[in-house]
């Protein structure tokens, strides 16, 4: 279709591509073989900034970083002199592309609430996010239920078709949330939770209800691995069953937290029952106990300057991340938000002023460590060998006001070309979909004004 | 509850002994007052590159401080530093006007989700341009050591935009020992709305104050504000010549509200306006409301100030004929379904291209401190770096009629000065002091506090 595709495949592979693509197997890849990006500053965000660096992705994975890579011949090369490269802007916490249907706020716990339900591949909000280097997002359950529904992880290759833009082989991720949206979102209507103690009430009994769901599972498989062939199988309850997948330690728990006690809290209880938390969302408040939380092995993926838009956000500092860092603390800057995710590279910037990141430590908490969050740290996150090619050349350093995402691509793709007239997008026709500001709170009503 | 509360005297004996033991700090919300009357003396920051933002850059520049005022920029060649005068090095550094944030709700907003801590707007009656922000205008909220904090010295406060007429705006200094301190101007423009936001049922509501009923739309918003000036100008008329007979001019209302030709806090609060003499700030973002509304403001001959125009991009070259400062954003507004993603961050590039002048606004509290970004992002995206310097500093200022006080570092300005460790409109800059009237601001805040105690100890 696209000029690429005639020059690298002959004929003969591009009709077998499309009938392949007619049964809905096919990558409709448009990937040269071997891409060179040369003469870049590359920001590698694993091992440090390489002046006058090289870039190579071959067959979409990255074959060689570094300053003596050399060009096979027949690769297509772009000489970014005077320009920068990162690995793709990775966005922890989004709720994009999910339309209205962000918060199932029907009950306190609805883990089998699958947000792939919802997820609408041609929302604008995606290319915005492209358009800022974004090349994977977690798109999230909003906060208004304790245990909310399980993540969809993408790679932003906008005008694909829903299922090519699932990010291969990615964890399960499962949303929790905690303090004022439950207890606001249940407590206004007289429900269960409308107290901090509603709140983890209401968690204890639902695990206490998956332990028993799990042993009798547990002995039913038992009996079946043994040969039994009259082992009747218990009823299939979905909302137990995702209960005892976290009990099992089979989704990434990603948490909705604010406070300090709260992620005290939280992480006992996640020993009580025997699960891991693999980050506190927001996380305002980790600066206060940050060591605690890094003993843990929990990271946060947190808002740069958001604050006070609620009781539980009136200690927000823009120091947190460095100040959570410098405890130890994985730290990944989120947008929570279709504005702020296409700039998050700028939010980045700010921790170069919040705290005296380094450049480096800077570009890891928008890149690799949102990608440890989500799971896929060994796939992208930052530019080494075997990795995809999520690459993103910008104007100048990306952590400054000025800076613009020139090119974007992703798995060794272009799926954005700033200098491309209308979009600047190679892959995308036809009409895309509006998209709000795309909060999780469920109060964006009072994140505009404050 | 509440009301038991305040009126149980053991509840009142106990708040007023927690507030004796811990101070005022410690309740929510009260920042501390800076003091910004000048001293004696005389400032001198040298070496630092000055953004005069009025007369280009000078490198090694000076700029002197006496009373408050600036009494001399210059080259470290051409400035005599008075002997005695504390001296500020500003060498690396960049020294530049403070900023002007030209829409926000400091002072009006402290916990979005607390009802009892916002008094953005009234929403009981559409039309209300007898209400002022400075009758609610809370001097000590925490959220203006914070702004401060950035570099922004002053702030245009304005009721929020769910009202077509909700009140008038207030000019205020971001510090002062007192809240009459800070309000450099208290009524200094007066707020119109247009469009989707101040509808009644515009979000479907059946009732409620404002949900159902009129003005439900664009027709009735036009309408009733149309009848709410026409009844101002024949008040105006009546006491300028009574009629025999009439003595509804010389006796006061018997409402207070609105009936044509009594003498109304509502019809005297809008004389300066149908009057010229001080400018009404359009809040509108469509291309056909930006022309319903100027079509509006010329037939009333009101001296306009645009305000957002962000989903405008049909009528710029209409906007650039009006000749009247505009308010662009908030720039961070997401583009519609058919625009292209930089479509909103070249807007203030492209109404600049066609002559315009461009303000930015942060419209927000908390993101107040981010105003200088929103400057950064339209140079990204095209306007000159001068334009953007003046976008957040000399337009404002002359725009709201303080252009020969503020905006700019010239001699006989206010001492509203910044000194930063770089570009102020990058994000990875640190403001090292700012300047209020000529005294140095503590560069302390709630969240500086909050920074310093848990600050990691290894």
């Amino acid at each position: 279709m696209s000029p690429s595709v005639r020059r690298f495949a002959p004929a003969s592979v591009i009709a077998g591509a499309f009938v392949f693509s007619v049964a809905g197997t096919a990558q409709s890849s448009t990937a040269p073989a071997d891409l060179v990006i040369k003469n870049a500053t590359v920001m590698t965000a694993s091992h440090g900034t390489i002046q006058h660096g090289t870039v190579w992705v071959h067959n979409g994975k990255i074959a060689g970083v570094g300053a003596t890579v050399s060009a096979p011949a027949g690769a297509t090369v772009v000489d970014a002199t005077g320009k920068y490269v990162t690995p793709g802007i990775i966005d922890p916490h989004s709720h994009s592309a999910l339309g209205d249907d962000v918060n199932e706020a029907t009950s306190p716990i609805t883990p089998s609430m699958m947000m792939i339900d919802a997820f609408d591949n041609r929302d604008k909000a995606l290319y915005l996010a492209l358009a800022g280097g974004v090349t994977s997002e977690l798109l999230l359950h909003g906060s208004a239920n304790m245990i909310g529904g399980q993540a969809v992880v993408i790679k932003n290759k906008f005008g694909l078709s829903r299922e090519e833009m699932l990010f291969p082989n990615a964890p399960q991720s499962i949303k929790f949330a905690s303090g004022e949206n439950p207890k606001r979102v249940y407590g206004t209507r007289n429900q269960l939770p409308s107290t901090r103690m509603g709140n983890f009430e209401v968690m204890r009994q639902s695990f206490e209800d998956a332990k028993v769901y799990r042993r009798e599972w547990d002995a039913y498989n038992e009996k079946v691995a043994k040969g039994d062939k009259d082992a009747r199988p218990p009823h299939r309850d979905l909302k137990l069953e995702a209960l005892a997948d976290i009990l099992r330690g089979k989704l990434l728990v990603q948490i909705h937290c604010y406070r300090a006690d709260e992620f005290l809290t939280e992480e006992a209880m996640a020993k009580e029952y025997g699960y891991k938390i693999r980050a506190f969302h927001h996380a305002l408040e980790m600066y206060k106990v940050g060591g605690k939380i890094a003993a843990d092995g929990t990271g946060i993926a947190t808002f740069t300057d958001w604050y006070g838009g609620k009781y539980e956000m009136w200690d927000g500092i823009p120091w947190n991340a460095v100040m959570s860092m410098r405890e130890g603390v994985r730290v990944a800057l989120k947008s929570d938000s279709n504005d702020h995710i296409r700039r998050l590279n700028q939010e980045a910037g700010k921790m170069v002023h919040y705290g005296g990141a380094t450049e480096d430590e800077a570009i890891t908490m928008v890149t690799l460590n949102p990608a440890w969050i989500m799971g896929i740290d060994d796939k992208t996150g930052s530019l080494d060998v075997g990795k995809d090619g999520d690459v993103v050349i910008w104007n100048m350093d990306p952590l400054s006001t000025y800076a613009r995402a020139e090119k974007v691509y992703i798995d060794g793709d272009l799926f954005f070309d700033s200098s491309l007239p209308g979009f600047g997008t190679t892959h995308f026709t036809g009409v895309m979909h509006g998209s709000g500001f795309g909060a999780g709170e469920d109060d964006d009503d009072d994140q505009g004004e404050n | 509850m509440l009301k038991n509360f305040f009126v149980d005297r053991f509840a009142v004996l106990w708040t007023l002994l927690v507030y004796l033991i811990f101070g005022p700090a410690a309740l929510l919300a009260q920042a501390p007052m800076v003091d910004v009357t000048p001293g004696p003396g005389t400032i001198a920051i040298t070496g630092g590159k000055v953004l005069t933002v009025s007369h280009g850059v000078i490198e090694n520049g000076v700029v002197l401080i006496e009373g408050g005022k600036i009494s001399a920029v210059g080259t470290a060649a051409s400035v005599k530093v008075p002997k005695g005068a504390t001296i500020v090095d500003a060498k690396g550094m960049t020294v530049y006007p403070g900023l002007i944030d030209s829409e926000t709700r400091l002072g009006l907003s402290e916990i979005a989700a607390d009802r009892m801590t916002n008094d953005t707007v009234e929403p009981s009656e559409e039309i209300f341009p007898q209400m002022h922000v400075y009758d609610a205008f809370h001097a000590e909220s925490e959220h203006i050591p914070i702004t401060r904090f950035n570099g922004i010295t002053n702030a245009i406060v304005a009721p929020a935009d769910t009202d077509t007429i909700p009140g008038q705006d207030s000019f205020i200094q971001l510090a002062g020992r007192d809240r009459d301190s800070m309000l450099m101007v208290k009524d200094v423009a007066l707020a119109m709305n247009f469009g989707q936001a101040p509808k009644r049922g515009a979000r479907g509501e059946a009732a409620g104050p404002t949900g159902g009923h009129y003005p439900a739309t664009r027709m009735g918003e036009i309408s009733q504000m149309r009848q709410a000036l026409l009844d101002a100008q024949e008040s105006m008329a009546r006491r300028a010549r009574p009629a025999a007979g009439d003595d509804s001019a010389a006796a006061p209302a018997a409402s207070g509200r609105g009936a044509a030709g009594s003498n109304s806090l509502r019809n005297e609060a809008l004389v300066p306006y149908l009057k010229g003499e001080k400018p009404v700030v359009l809040g509108v973002y469509d291309g056909h409301d930006v022309e319903t509304a100027m079509a509006f403001a010329q037939e009333f001959h009101l001296k306009v100030i645009l305000s957002h125009v962000t989903r405008a991009q049909d009528v710029l070259d209409k906007i650039a004929s009006y000749h009247v400062p505009v308010i662009v954003g908030p720039i961070f507004d997401l583009p519609e379904a058919n625009e292209r993603y930089d479509a909103v961050y070249s807007l203030p590039g492209e109404l600049a291209k066609r002559g315009v002048k461009v303000i930015l606004a942060s419209y927000n509290v908390s993101n107040s401190r981010n105003l200088p970004y929103s400057a950064g992002f339209a140079v990204a995206y095209g306007l000159p770096y001068d334009e953007a310097m003046k976008s957040i500093t000399l337009n404002a200022a002359e725009a709201f009629g303080l252009g020969d006080k503020l905006g700019s570092l010239d001699v006989g300005k206010i001492a509203n000065v910044v000194i930063a460790d770089g570009d102020p409109l990058d994000v990875r800059t640190s403001v090292k002091q700012v300047y209020i009237n000529g005294v140095a601001v503590p560069m302390e805040t709630r969240q500086t506090r909050l920074r310093d105690e848990y600050w990691p100890k290894k």
